[in-house]
């Protein structure tokens, strides 16, 4: 399935119910045999595997709390032993502590070719250049939201990076998308406070571009800066469409966090598909036993069935609601949408770490006494 | 050579001394603000030597594990030869640490230093310091 995407995603319902059921089964199988601390979990909570026969099972899945990746405890949620374990991906949020998500071999073939196969059916991109509004995994090798962008960058001839110690300059972002003109379709990827830094750039020195017919941009990370900025995606699109020339059908959006390998990505009717390979359960905020029916706005559950290294299984900090009405683009399951962070949660994703190192630096940088010129003679 | 050496992998897995001292004597804190590492070690210090030790870290496997090893080979000596450990030392204490790791190493030896430094001075560390 992960190598089939134009399918995977267009299943009959009743098929796509009994292959996540199916999935999802087999994933909580394994766990509740190999991990000691979900076995407890799940003893406690009397389930089986046999117990999940429908989708509406699913809800009986014990969930681990997503804070419990921050503990430094953390290694008791581990199935695989740290010997198998190839990528640690972390993010740090408003709260200083890192929460890490440590993916086993398995796990990581997995997902990489998930992601990958989700990138070719969303955006179709196989060639251009991208401008990466990030810092480059050299810089930052277990910060999520680069490695989801890294995968990206090899169905490119050709790329750049351009925040670099934790700094953006938009002359050179500019520069960039000026030599690929005329030679590559121009892609510009990042997290949406980024892009819109971008944006007023040109906005404040009314540059308008016109990017090319198959350009896209594509984001990841918070609509809600740490600061408490809320960014407007209507805005965001018709600016992008005003300076970028980049309609907002080719705007894209995607929603995922690093303690799981779901990735919803977003179709042009700006829906993000869950894959067929996960399944997001709403929960109600007063009480997370309970799940809520499509359309209602509650606690966001994803339950993952690529993840070996560790149950998969996580209640977020999230929340939002899923749709399973069909969507235009023709593809079937679910999609998602988020609406904020849970009250009381810490701001915590790569896109806020990075824009909070970047203003720090900035105040830094405002802050600094002006050196006196070396006198002459 | 394994992603892990087999005294991470141990440490990570089975970590020694974890926790806090209520009414430590000298407590030093060494974070990284851009990855998230952290540890912090608060400890007893009885005519010189190190009687007791705690950690407590967040972070990567190689950082939870440096914090588990440290408290291991710091408890019983005096508290000044932590002065000596340079990174090559830490390291060495790990079993060895692949390129990506050995950011734990600079962790290790500047919160071991810290610790001597805060106990000789009589400080405190009530927020994360910059690890460089």
């Amino acid at each position: 399935m992960l190598g089939c995407p134009e399918a995977a995603f267009r299943q009959a319902d009743g098929d796509w119910q009994a292959s996540v059921t199916e999935a999802l089964r087999g994933a909580f199988a394994q766990h509740a045999e190999e991990n000691a601390f979900y076995r407890a979990q799940c003893e406690a909570a009397g389930v089986r595997a046999e117990d999940f026969a429908a989708l509406s099972d699913l809800v009986r899945i014990p969930l681990l709390p997503v804070r419990m990746f921050k503990q430094p405890d953390a290694h008791v949620l581990m199935t695989a032993p740290l010997t198998d374990v190839e990528l640690e991906i972390r993010s740090t949020g408003t709260g200083g502590v890192p929460s890490v998500a440590r993916r086993d071999t398995t796990t990581t073939s997995r997902v990489l070719t998930a992601i990958f196969a989700q990138y070719r059916e969303f955006f179709g991109i196989g060639n251009g250049a991208g401008l990466f509004l990030c810092p480059s995994t050299a810089e930052t090798p277990e910060m999520g939201m680069v490695k989801a962008f890294n995968v990206l960058n090899g169905l490119l001839d050709d790329h750049a990076y351009v925040v670099r110690d934790y700094a953006f300059d938009p002359e050179e972002a500019l520069g960039r998308l000026d030599a690929w003109e005329d030679r590559m379709t121009r892609h510009i990827i990042g997290p949406p406070f980024l892009v819109g830094r971008l944006l007023r750039y040109l906005e404040m020195e009314d540059i308008t571009l016109k990017l090319d017919p198959g350009s896209h941009v594509i984001t990841l990370g918070g609509w809600k800066r740490y600061t408490g900025e809320s960014i407007s995606r209507e805005e965001f699109n018709a600016k992008i469409e005003k300076y970028l020339g980049i309609p907002a059908a080719n705007v894209r959006d995607m929603y995922g966090m690093i303690e799981s390998n779901m990735l919803a990505m977003e179709c042009e009717q700006h829906r993000k598909h869950v894959p067929p390979w996960s399944y997001i359960s709403i929960r109600d905020v007063e009480d997370t036993d309970v799940e809520l029916a499509p359309g209602k706005t509650g606690v966001i559950a994803l339950l993952d069935a690529l993840n070996t290294g560790y149950p998969g299984f996580i209640l977020s900090e999230d929340v939002g609601e899923v749709d399973h009405t069909p969507c235009p683009c023709g593809r079937t399951g679910q999609t998602v949408s988020f609406r904020r962070r849970l009250q009381g949660a810490e701001l915590g994703c790569c896109a806020v770490s990075i824009e909070k190192f970047i203003d720090s630096q900035e105040i830094v940088a405002e802050c600094e006494v002006p050196q006196a010129a070396p006198a002459e003679g | 050579m394994a992603r892990y050496s087999p005294t991470v992998v141990d440490h990570f897995t089975n970590p020694r001394n974890a926790g806090e001292l209520e009414d430590p004597d000298v407590r030093a804190f060494i974070g990284n603000p851009v990855c998230g590492d952290q540890i912090m070690l608060t400890a007893t210090v009885t005519d010189g030597t190190i009687t007791e030790i705690r950690f407590r870290a967040h972070g990567c496997a190689a950082s939870l594990a440096t914090a588990s090893v440290l408290t291991e080979a710091a408890q019983g000596l005096p508290i000044t030869d932590l002065e000596q450990w340079d990174d090559a030392y830490v390291t060495s204490l790990l079993g060895g640490l692949g390129p990506d790791q050995r950011h734990v190493a600079t962790l290790g030896r500047q919160v071991a230093h810290r610790l001597v430094r805060n106990h000789r001075e009589g400080v405190d560390d009530e927020a994360p310091l910059v690890c460089s």
